[in-house]
């Protein structure tokens, strides 16, 4: 057809397309005219276009279920005879064979990749991963026995052999206790441990890849293959990228989803899967068959069904299993399979200890980090006493990242020099050394705290360490910092100034970590309140910390935002006055010339920078300049509302802090506005019984309760103390305080019977001593003075403030 | 990184630099080949895998996150629908070839190893007539190709062709009437 005709026609049979029927043929003689061709040829077409509704609907597909048109079944590649198909599917077709050159009998597995994804890059990562590969030697691996390119091209790996069944199937057909499937995982970590500590991660892990053998023996097939052979994106560096997956996403982490770096956290992720999948039978994401970007979402956001709810919603739940067990589970679970890869098990060894806690009934860890998120959240807000609870908690991860520096360093040392080797070592075993304080499971119960292993390391490090001035130095140092975010300064202290003393006789003043050791025992007299010693440490750490490591150095910038801090400090306790003025005044300048620095060598956008403006804030703020410190705080909102994003915790802090400088200027209805913006967004993202969202609510209270609405006020203030009973108990400190609030409302209501009576619990039941001494001084109380029963409980209370010092 | 010069090359092409096209279709062709035989070889209980699916995949890998309204990707997902067709095809091909090989050469055992595909149309036949159809009209030769084999919709197609979503409309209605009569024709002669 030439496109002159097909045009004719077109235009025809554009026209009465559309049209009804009845009318078509009418239209069609009318246009046609005396063109019979023509005329047939669009009643013909019209004629395919009734029949063709359904044609070519819906988009090409590819049939997942066809087999594959040829196999290579009896064919020979390299040595190897091919003797069946295994399995399709994992990357490639696995055959069963066995080598024809008489070398070995044994029958091996043969994985050959599908043509289309051969390439010359494949070719390369192949010959470089198989010699990494072929080290791993581990009885519960797969060993990667050989592996070539056929004369063809084609890649292909040689595999042990593994008879089994996959890790579920097994599980389930075996009718394996919660605990014997526990243990078998256990075996599958150590498996994974191994791998990573070779460097090689999984990616793939899942039942399918975790086969059993008839002897019970578990073994990971296709370690590290995924690597070579999955699709790729080369980065501007090199770096591999992993892929999006729409077809097998279950077992898939967020960050492989989302196309990022793969580590070890990685198949930690994949593990909690496994996990789960044994733990209840089902995998926890169900994306089969779901558009990408909905896999995506459940992939990168979405939280599964706990384990111990999904058993008890399929009634697979076993009564007889201890509610611990499975309440253990979960959270170790949830910890493994977290989105963000740092939150989960640092190792797969971690991931199976846990397990082994819980079996024995002794706390997991991953409860205590549930608790210790929440607690580190508490803390953070509430800037004034830290309870000693929480201190806790703070110090196991204090101590843990600070063992991770340690080792980092030491890594890196060891790199350079033998005889550091030997120091590494011998941290090792003091640590080792330090955690047998006592075997939980025998002597009492089965609590250890760690204040018991720090004790007991305090003791040791004389003995211990005392060949290597240098490590013992290092020792005391990370140890007394514990002691510090304990709030133990007292032991801090000496261990802070022995480290100070070792490493000047060692290493000399002018080395980083001599200067570290000054900074940190400054920090220490600063919480002893011993803050002219601790001013003048630290300017001298600063001073030399600038000469040694140059003026922009992370550790000299750290300096400054300590002394300006020290300063600031100091200028609070003053009283007002000339002098607090001039305190202020140095602050407010060390402050301005840090954020300078720390904006030109870190740029506007680094948490390091945000945090001095932040502190500038509050300099101004206590200056009294309100203008300028809610311009700052303005601007560091702005800043975090877009690098962090609106719900973000330091985000909320900034608009709480514009708040409390809006009260401040007495500009009530605008702090009010604010404190509910805030209240908004962490309702909808904390929860009705969040720490930090019962804060807000005190502010806000308090905000109302200066616009004289008390009856709001107290509506709101009645809120949060039934939340604080029912969350934290009616002895906590935070409940008392809310009821002490409540007492002060009603005063001012000049409903003084009440306002007595809750006063009067609150200071009977957890109000902090110190705030016993400032009753009276208290405006909210004014109603209630003249009043002899007012009288009679201030004196209480004072008598009880001074018979209950705050422990330290 | 690919991104940019996908997205370059993008661009040029929508300016209407056709020679952006011949450096873009490797680029794209290699990518979606690679996927395609990846995803094919998981092991799935999935039936079927939308070509639109995988063009959505390969797009957001090369182009990352775009906007969606960025015009750009209707190009893109025009060129992904032109891939995917010559896989399709090619597939068909080799696959044909092994059928009808009495012995199977040693050059046979790289298609061997091709994955399993079906399509569910007669891809071979398709292709033929819509190379027939675009001998005297190229646009709905282009029509069918974007929406069947790249799944575009009639915005993205009429964005791409410069026109209007009621012309696509009309020609893809016109356009599948003709190669079902030119198709059904073939069956049954």
């Amino acid at each position: 057809m030439t496109p002159a005709a097909w045009h004719e026609v077109e235009v025809v049979l554009s026209e009465v397309m559309d049209l009804p029927a009845a009318e078509r043929s009418s239209r069609i003689v009318q246009l046609c005219g005396a063109r019979a061709d023509l005329k047939t040829e669009v009643e013909s077409l019209l004629s395919a276009h009734e029949k063709a509704a359904s044609f070519l609907e819906g988009n090409a597909e590819f049939d997942l279920t066809a087999t594959p048109a040829f196999s290579l079944q009896g064919k020979q590649l390299g040595p190897y005879r091919l003797l069946s198909i295994v399995g399709v599917g994992g990357m490639g077709t696995v055959y069963r064979a066995e080598r024809t050159d008489g070398r070995f009998q044994k029958q091996v597995a043969i994985k050959v990749t599908p043509a289309a994804i051969h390439s010359p890059e494949l070719l390369r990562r192949f010959t470089s991963e198989q010699q990494i590969l072929a080290t791993l030697e581990h009885p519960n691996i797969a060993r990667l026995l050989d592996a070539g390119v056929s004369a063809e091209g084609i890649p292909y790996f040689v595999m042990e052999f593994v008879e089994g069944i996959p890790v579920n199937e097994y599980c389930d057909t075996g009718q394996l206790s919660t605990k014997q499937r526990l243990s078998l995982f256990q075996t599958l970590c150590s498996a994974v441990q191994y791998a990573h500590q070779h460097l090689v991660v999984h990616r793939d892990l899942k039942p399918a890849n975790i086969l059993v053998t008839v002897d019970g023996v578990p073994k990971l097939l296709d370690f590290g293959i995924a690597k070579i052979v999955e699709p790729w994106v080369a980065g501007t560096q090199g770096e591999t990228r992993s892929l999006l997956n729409p077809l097998t996403p279950g077992y898939a982490s967020p960050e492989q989803v989302r196309g990022e770096t793969i580590t070890t956290a990685t198949d930690v992720y994949s593990l909690g899967i496994v996990l789960y999948e044994l733990i209840t039978g089902q995998a926890p994401y169900r994306v089969m068959g779901k558009p990408l970007d909905e896999a995506i979402r459940i992939i990168c956001q979405s939280e599964p069904e706990e384990p111990s709810a999904l058993l008890r919603r399929l009634g697979k739940d076993d009564p007889r299993s201890a509610s611990a067990l499975s309440s253990d589970l979960d959270a170790i679970i949830a910890k493994a399979m977290r989105k963000e890869p740092r939150e989960r098990y640092a190792s797969a060894e971690e991931l199976a200890s846990d397990l082994g806690r819980a079996l024995a009934g002794v706390p997991v860890l991953a409860q205590r980090g549930t608790v210790l998120y929440r607690a580190g959240k508490f803390v953070r807000r509430h800037r004034l006493g830290v309870g000693i609870a929480a201190a806790a908690f703070l110090m196991l991860v204090v101590f843990a990242a600070a063992m991770a520096i340690q080792a980092q360093r030491i890594a890196k040392e060891r790199d350079r020099a033998n005889r550091e080797a030997e120091a590494s070592k011998r941290v090792a075993e003091f640590i080792t050394n330090m955690f047998r304080v006592s075997d939980p499971t025998e002597s009492r119960g089965n609590t250890v705290t760690a204040r018991e292993i720090l004790d007991k390391a305090s003791q040791d490090i004389d003995r211990g360490l005392a060949k290597d001035p240098v490590v013992q130095a290092q020792m005391m140092d990370v140890m007394g910092m514990v002691y510090w975010n304990l709030g133990l300064f007292g032991r801090a202290q000496p261990l802070l100034e022995r480290s100070l003393n070792l490493r000047v006789q060692t290493l000399g003043l002018e080395n980083q970590a001599t200067l570290s050791s000054g900074s940190h025992l400054a920090a220490v007299l600063a919480s002893e309140g011993r803050f002219d010693e601790a001013q003048k440490l630290e300017r001298k750490t600063l001073e030399l910390r600038r000469r040694v490591l140059g003026p922009e150095h992370p550790d000299s910038l750290q300096s400054m935002r300590s002394l300006a801090n020290l300063m600031e400090r100091q200028a609070r306790d003053l009283p007002n006055g000339p002098q607090a003025d001039a305190g202020f005044a140095d602050a407010e300048m060390l402050e301005r010339e840090t954020l300078a620095t720390c904006r030109r060598v870190l740029g506007t956008d680094h948490p390091d920078t945000l945090a001095v403006m932040n502190r500038l804030g509050s300099t101004l703020d206590y200056e009294g300049r309100y203008p300028e410190a809610e311009q700052l705080q303005r601007e560091t909102y702005a800043i975090q509302r877009r690098v962090l994003g609106p719900e973000h915790r330091d985000t909320m802090g900034s608009l709480n802090n514009i708040a409390f400088t809006l009260e401040k200027e007495q500009r009530y209805a605008e702090a009010e506005t604010v404190y509910r913006q805030a209240l908004d967004i962490q309702r909808r993202i904390l929860g009705p019984d969040h720490p930090d969202m019962l804060l807000t609510m005190d502010n806000l209270s308090n905000t109302v309760a200066e616009q004289g609405r008390y009856a709001e006020a107290e509506k709101l203030c009645r809120e949060t103390l039934d939340i604080r009973v029912r969350v934290l108990g009616p002895e906590h400190r935070d409940t008392a305080t809310s009821k002490y609030e409540l007492a002060g409302l009603l005063a001012r209501q000049g409903r003084r019977d009440e306002a007595l009576r809750t006063l009067r619990d609150a200071v009977d039941h957890g109000l902090p001593a110190g705030t016993d001494l400032y009753i009276d001084q208290e405006d909210d109380f004014k109603s209630l003075h003249g009043d002899p029963r007012y009288a009679a409980l201030l004196a209480h209370a004072k008598d009880r403030a001074v018979t209950q010092k705050p422990d330290n | 990184m690919p991104g940019s010069e996908v997205t370059q090359l993008l661009q040029r092409w929508s300016r209407g630099d056709s020679s952006a096209l011949d450096s873009l279709m490797p680029l794209v062709y290699e990518d979606l080949k690679r996927l395609a035989a990846y995803y094919l070889q998981q092991e799935s209980r999935a039936q079927t895998l939308q070509s639109t699916a995988l063009v959505h995949e390969v797009y957001l890998r090369l182009c990352g996150q775009q906007d969606p309204e960025w015009q750009g990707r209707a190009h893109f997902f025009a060129v992904a629908a032109k891939m995917i067709r010559r896989i399709l095809v090619d597939h068909a091909r080799q696959k044909g070839a092994i059928k009808r090989g009495e012995n199977v050469q040693p050059e046979m055992l790289e298609e061997a190893l091709m994955i399993p595909v079906q399509a569910k149309v007669d891809t071979l036949l398709l292709d033929e007539c819509l190379n027939e159809l675009a001998a005297f009209d190229p646009r709905k030769s282009q029509v069918v190709e974007m929406r069947f084999f790249g799944g575009l919709s009639a915005r993205d197609i009429a964005a791409v062709l410069n026109t209007t979503e009621a012309t696509v409309r009309r020609d893809w209605n016109i356009a599948r009437a003709w190669l079902y009569r030119r198709m059904q024709g073939e069956r049954s002669s």
